[in-house]
């Protein structure tokens, strides 16, 4: 097939383009993810022969019409957006794809972090890129005998939050805190890190550790390539709780994790049911706590930020402690309680 | 020459190099290389990039390189791009000595 | 020869080690508009290394810059020079000017390296309605320049409309653009042909082209050469002719007689001029009639 008379477009997305390209994605079993910031087209006479985006970091959304397969044009493609990202600063790329795809990118030079077969396989662009993510973890923190772990978001770190630390921070010689790095919540990730250090600094033997890139947060997780949605949570749980139990629980000696108990949400239920048949697995076991309550309810972060949408941060004392409090009140956080307000959103 | 940031050059298409260089943590030239023809020629690929490099008065840097059957004019014209990417200076290849200045 | 002139995008390392295969009378390697923007420094690179180290065979060398109006022309130029193409194409002359600082420019690089001054030729490409207005005196403003070219696609832009099949909005242009080289001595080059696919129509424009006097077109696809050497091809009888021609020179010589003739026609330098041409057609065709 001829390909040097492609023509290259690049999308920085109109509604009319964004079709376009979700059509023909969608023709390839594929979907256009909402997130894409940048995208890519190879196209014959107004037709698409290939395509891919990225957002963030993360390379995704790449298919070649099958008439084109073998001429090349995923590579042509990938090095399009490997030196967009590069011009935007990012350098260190990852993607998430099915299984079937890893020889061909990691003939682009990418890396496996993590397979879950027949499901999903998570590649980098760096061959040590984990390996140096858990050296910096366990420099920083000596291997337990016997660690414990939390992840968590703490959007922002409420009360709640610190009553499940207590609780495994008292059971355990090393706990283990891995606060998510995405940037999704309304709270900002350097945001959400402080007030965790800052909300857990009494309590002995915690260390806090930034998630990085391989905790891996449900609201990033590309799905471009799932198209059930049930899928799609559950593809995530194992490749993230695969990571953790795999890579990053040996490297710091852990063999527990605990969780807070989720009743609502059920994506954070489906993830905790795997949790459960997965860690054993892996030499760890899991603990669920029920929930710290207060005034007849969970004393948890959405609470906190509905009483932000509704503007009564006063009433949010109880829920958080001082140095959250503080926070709340000062300058640095209005432009976040704005977003929450105006968003009226749930995250 | 030091290497401050990171800079990339070349594609991942046929006959080409796709070469991406960065400061070392440890001393001298690291370079990872993926190539199909790493047997016959990976030596030769790694010599070219070094040589490249030690004309250009860079000494330590970690170089990971994606070969598709590059030729060394090839290799060390994607290596000389990408160094002054990295460094954001314009390398000008008939003064290549003169790069470290 | 510059029956064929075979376009190859500067940063492709494959097509640039490969293009010698397809036997076109020139190439032309291109920084300009076959490079984006963020990809023009390592197009430079990358040419000026595979030109010092590749032989490609009997084809002339050119090389499309960027304009000296651009970030890069002038980075283009001191790479480039260096590099030792046959010639430079300059692409968007719409001024004599544009030649003169391009000359002066090639000139001032060619002193500094310890190149022959001079041994770099010069294309001009007319782009615009003020290129093909300006195209008489551009053709005649550098000794450098071998060449006058017509790049259909900005052209057209510029005049506000676009390519049709038969190309009436490029007649003038191309007849100016002829015109001009003729009267400076020079070669005139047709635009590209963009439909791959359409060899009838790619046929049609290059007999068109020839019938107008042109010694060459550029192309973007090896397929196209192959048509192009046959179109520019004489007939046998042509060649026939020709050969008489010359044979009745050198008759008229020995003879020491001052005037030529042949089937009671005078002969004159225009028409021995073309005689050579067409031998010259036919020899680079491997002596194969059209």
């Amino acid at each position: 097939m001829d390909t040097e008379s492609l023509t290259e477009e690049t999308l920085l997305h109109s509604g009319r383009e964004s079709a376009r390209v979700a059509d023909f994605l969608r023709s390839q079993g594929l979907q256009l993810d909402d997130d894409v910031e940048f995208t890519v087209v190879l196209a014959a006479q107004g037709s698409i022969a290939a395509t891919g985006s990225f957002a963030g970091r993360v390379l995704k959304c790449i298919a070649v019409d099958p008439q084109y397969l073998q001429s090349g044009l995923s590579a042509k493609i990938v090095t399009r957006l490997i030196r967009e990202e590069y011009i935007l600063g990012r350098t260190h790329l990852f993607l998430f794809t099915r299984p079937a795809n890893v020889p061909i990118f990691s003939s682009f030079g990418f890396y496996i972090v993590h397979v879950v077969p027949s499901q999903v396989a998570l590649m980098e662009n760096v061959p040590n890129g984990i390996q140096r993510f858990l050296r910096t973890l366990s420099t920083s923190a000596p291997k337990g005998k016997n660690a414990a772990a939390i992840v968590v978001n703490c959007n922002p770190f409420t009360l709640g939050h610190k009553h499940l630390i207590e609780y495994a921070a008292a059971r355990c010689d090393m706990l283990h805190l891995f606060v998510v790095s995405e940037d999704k919540s309304s709270f900002p990730a350097d945001v959400r890190y402080r007030l965790v250090v800052e909300g857990t600094k009494n309590i002995a033997h915690v260390h806090v550790h930034k998630g990085g890139d391989y905790i891996i947060s449900a609201a990033t997780f590309p799905t471009y390539f799932i198209k059930e949605y049930q899928e799609q949570v559950e593809t995530h749980a194992l490749l993230d709780i695969g990571i953790f139990g795999t890579r990053i629980a040996p490297a710091l000696g852990i063999v527990k994790r605990y969780v807070g108990e989720e009743p609502f949400c059920k994506v954070t239920a489906t993830y905790n049911r795997i949790m459960q048949d997965v860690l054993p697995r892996y030499g760890v076991d899991l603990e669920v706590i029920p929930r710290l309550t207060s005034g007849g309810g969970a004393v948890s972060a959405s609470r906190v930020r509905a009483l932000m949408r509704e503007g009564k941060l006063e009433q949010t004392r109880e829920l958080v402690p001082d140095s959250t409090y503080a926070f709340l009140m000062s300058e640095e956080a209005r432009p976040v309680i704005r977003r929450i307000q105006e968003a009226g959103q749930r995250h | 020459m030091k290497i401050k940031d990171v800079g990339i050059a070349g594609t991942l298409e046929s006959s080409d190099i796709s070469i991406r260089i960065e400061n070392s943590e440890s001393e001298g030239i690291e370079i990872e290389l993926k190539s199909s023809v790493e047997n016959q020629f990976g030596n030769q690929i790694r010599k070219v990039i070094t040589q490249t490099l030690l004309d250009m008065g860079v000494q330590h840097a970690a170089v990971h390189a994606v070969d598709k059957g590059a030729l060394d004019c090839t290799i060390r014209a994607r290596v000389m791009t990408a160094v002054s990417r990295a460094t954001k200076r314009n390398c000008i290849p008939w003064e290549v000595d003169r790069c470290a200045e | 020869m510059r029956r064929s002139m075979l376009y190859v995008p500067g940063n492709n390392p494959g097509m640039i080690r490969d293009v010698h295969i397809y036997r076109s009378d020139a190439i032309m390697f291109d920084l300009e508009d076959s490079v984006s923007l963020n990809e023009k420094d390592a197009a430079r690179m990358l040419l000026y290394n595979s030109l010092l180290t590749f032989d490609f065979g009997q084809a002339e060398i050119l090389v499309r810059v960027n304009g000296l109006n651009t970030a890069f022309g002038r980075d283009d130029f001191e790479a480039i020079v260096r590099a030792r193409p046959d010639a430079i194409r300059l692409p968007k002359t719409d001024t004599p000017e544009d030649v003169v600082e391009a000359d002066e420019l090639i000139s001032g690089i060619e002193r500094q390296s310890g190149i022959e001054t001079g041994s770099i030729k010069l294309v001009a490409a007319i782009e615009s309605a003020l290129g093909v207005i300006n195209a008489p005196r551009i053709a005649m403003a550098s000794g450098r320049l071998i060449g006058m070219a017509l790049g259909a696609e900005d052209f057209v832009t510029d005049l506000k409309t676009s390519r049709s099949a038969d190309g009436i909005e490029l007649l003038t242009a191309r007849s100016m653009v002829l015109f001009a080289a003729r009267a400076a001595g020079i070669d005139a080059f047709d635009t590209v042909f963009p439909d791959v696919n359409d060899e009838e129509g790619f046929i049609r424009e290059v007999k068109l082209i020839k019938q107008l006097g042109f010694d060459g077109k550029s192309i973007i696809n090896p397929r196209q050469i192959e048509i192009v050497h046959q179109i520019f091809t004489p007939t046998e009888a042509e060649i026939t002719y020709a050969m008489r021609v010359l044979e009745a020179i050198r008759e008229a010589e020995s003879k020491g007689s001052g005037v030529i003739s042949l089937n009671g026609k005078m002969i004159d330098k225009p028409i021995v001029e073309r005689a050579r041409r067409v031998l010259a057609f036919a020899e680079a065709a491997g002596g194969q009639a059209g």
